[in-house]
């Protein structure tokens, strides 16, 4: 199997499959460190609290994770038919294409573990700011942070690439068919909680799930997509 | 030995037919062109005997394995094709990069000469190289990979003549020094007709003509004189071509032995026809003439 030829396929460029998203990651670093500057030289001790319990919330980490969640997209649309061009079979593709989301993954989890050690071993890089210790990324231990970062960013590869491979198949027909259906399930949840109390604390059951709870979720949205992924690529064809 | 052998090919996507019953036997380390209009069927061949999509009906054997997510075979295959996409980002030095691993048989040495000689911006990015520039990828692939099969489906859109002509002459150069079988596709047929030694022309996704070049050279001859004088050679026979200007007539037939001395004879001008012109009038009747079996012009020349 010519694993290597289809990794090389996806890191050749080192520095669009490494370079830009960690120097956009520092330039949003940069950025929310300017800000927790600004607030707590105006604001002072209240003000950096404050800042420090919103920033929990703080979504500038998706400077980084933002296209990585592309990833996926392009591995189908834009890699997939150059590695066919250049003879190497579907299950070439998929096995290295699979090893390049797990390393891709490993690789960015880790950036954002350490980073957020540093960050909490800092008291925010002494401005109490947030970047890499948010809800996304996981406020508890680094461990967790490093599974959670390590599964989401799988888990949006992979359905990402199932997407596209799914369109890439079935055409715009697919598309109707997926927001159609993405549509429905949303109705369905905001009725539910509209009009069932028993449904509206079943929902909020869910939603208090402890963190290993929400793993198990985001593990089986990415097995999800790769199983749905990897059915589909095999029969997929060149367009 | 043959390198690519075809029996009752099809693909069919919903109610287009892009190949159908297509039956033909390549032999290995030869230059064979695949031509046939716009549509007829040829990039859809060469995409299913490189395993790019998946056929209808119908076996396929290149190598003599079927090419269908076999890595042996498909290493052995490079497919230069005009509608390559590439990723938005990558430069034309990573896709090399990416070919010297994925070709065995790769010359890098040979790589780097060609990039120089067809002027090929290596670190510039893809989308924003000319047309002829995009084709040069290709062609570099193509040659360096010394792929024991390599397919090229119109290689050099967008390349000036005198590219085109150097793409021509490192070819056949590196054909001779490393034998190989190439299929060739391109509407430049007169361009190529000195490399090419067998000929498939595709029409409508059946193979019109399948014939050595040799075969095709005495295939058909074009008479030409007084109108009458044509008509009366032709006397009943069926023309590929005929144009009637004044008392003025020409026509374009399939030779049988003698035809020549016999029109000559009758007091018309005999000329040979090029490949090229025999392609168009072999397309043009058969785009024109009613679908009977029999009726069929490049069933006389495909078996002159």
């Amino acid at each position: 199997m010519r694993i290597r030829n289809v990794v090389q396929l996806h890191t050749v460029n080192r520095l669009q499959a490494f370079g830009w998203p960690l120097v956009i990651m520092s330039l949003s670093l940069t950025i929310t460190l300017i800000i927790g500057a600004l607030v707590v030289g105006v604001g002072g001790a209240d003000a950096r609290t404050g800042m420090n319990t919103g920033m929990q919330w703080n979504g500038a980490i998706f400077a980084l994770l933002g296209p990585l969640i592309g990833f996926g997209f392009i591995a189908m649309g834009q890699y997939f038919p150059l590695a066919l061009g250049l003879g190497l079979t579907r299950r070439e593709f998929a096995a290295g294409t699979a090893l390049v989301f797990v390393g891709n993954a490993a690789f960015y989890a880790a950036v954002v573990t350490i980073g957020k050690v540093v960050e909490v071993a800092t008291g925010g890089f002494g401005l109490g700011v947030r970047f890499f210790d948010t809800f996304y990324t996981g406020i508890g231990a680094w461990w967790q942070t490093l599974v959670q970062t390590f599964l989401l960013i799988l888990a949006v590869m992979l359905v990402g690439a199932a997407i596209t491979t799914a369109f890439h198949r079935w055409g715009q027909s697919f598309l109707w068919v997926f927001w159609i259906g993405l549509a429905a399930v949303v109705l369905a949840v905001v009725a539910g909680a509209l009009l069932s109390d028993a449904f509206r604390a079943a929902a909020m059951d869910v939603l208090g799930m402890a963190w290993g709870g929400w793993m198990v979720v985001i593990a089986g949205f990415a097995a999800l997509g790769a199983a749905v992924w990897l059915t589909l690529v095999r029969r997929a064809q060149a367009r | 030995m043959s390198a690519i052998v075809t029996t009752d090919l099809a693909k069919h996507y919903d109610d287009v037919r892009a190949l159908d019953g297509v039956s033909v036997t390549l032999a290995e380390h030869r230059i064979h062109g695949l031509l046939g209009r716009n549509g007829a069927g040829k990039t859809t061949l060469m995409q299913l005997l490189t395993g790019q999509v998946f056929a209808t009906a119908g076996e396929m054997r290149v190598l003599g394995q079927s090419p269908v997510e076999n890595a042996e075979v498909l290493s052995q295959t490079a497919f230069i094709q005009e509608s390559q996409r590439y990723p938005d980002t990558f430069r034309a030095v990573d896709v090399l990069r990416i070919a010297a691993g994925a070709y065995p048989h790769w010359d890098q040495a040979y790589a780097d000469t060609l990039v120089a000689q067809f002027q090929l911006p290596e670190r510039r990015m893809i989308k924003k190289l000319s047309r002829g520039q995009f084709s040069a990828i290709g062609i570099v692939i193509g040659l360096a990979s010394r792929a024991p099969i390599t397919f090229f489906d119109e290689p050099y859109l967008g390349l000036d003549a005198v590219a085109r002509r150097m793409f021509y002459d490192r070819l056949l150069a590196d054909f001779s020094e490393h034998p190989r079988t190439v299929v060739l596709s391109t509407h430049h047929i007169d361009e190529v007709a000195n490399l090419l030694e067998h000929v498939v022309i595709l029409d409508q996704g059946r193979v019109l003509l399948d014939a050595d070049t040799d075969e095709l050279h005495d295939a058909a001859i074009t008479v030409s004189g007084r109108a009458a004088d044509v008509d009366a050679f032709l006397a009943g026979r069926e023309a590929l071509d005929r144009t009637r200007l004044g008392g003025l007539a020409t026509a374009t037939l399939t030779t049988r032995d003698g035809d020549e001395r016999a029109a000559r004879e009758a007091g018309l001008d005999v000329a040979p026809v090029s490949l090229q012109e025999l392609f168009v009038h072999l397309t043009t009747a058969s785009a024109t003439a009613p679908a009977t079996a029999g009726a069929d012009p490049a069933t006389d020349v495909a078996t002159v």
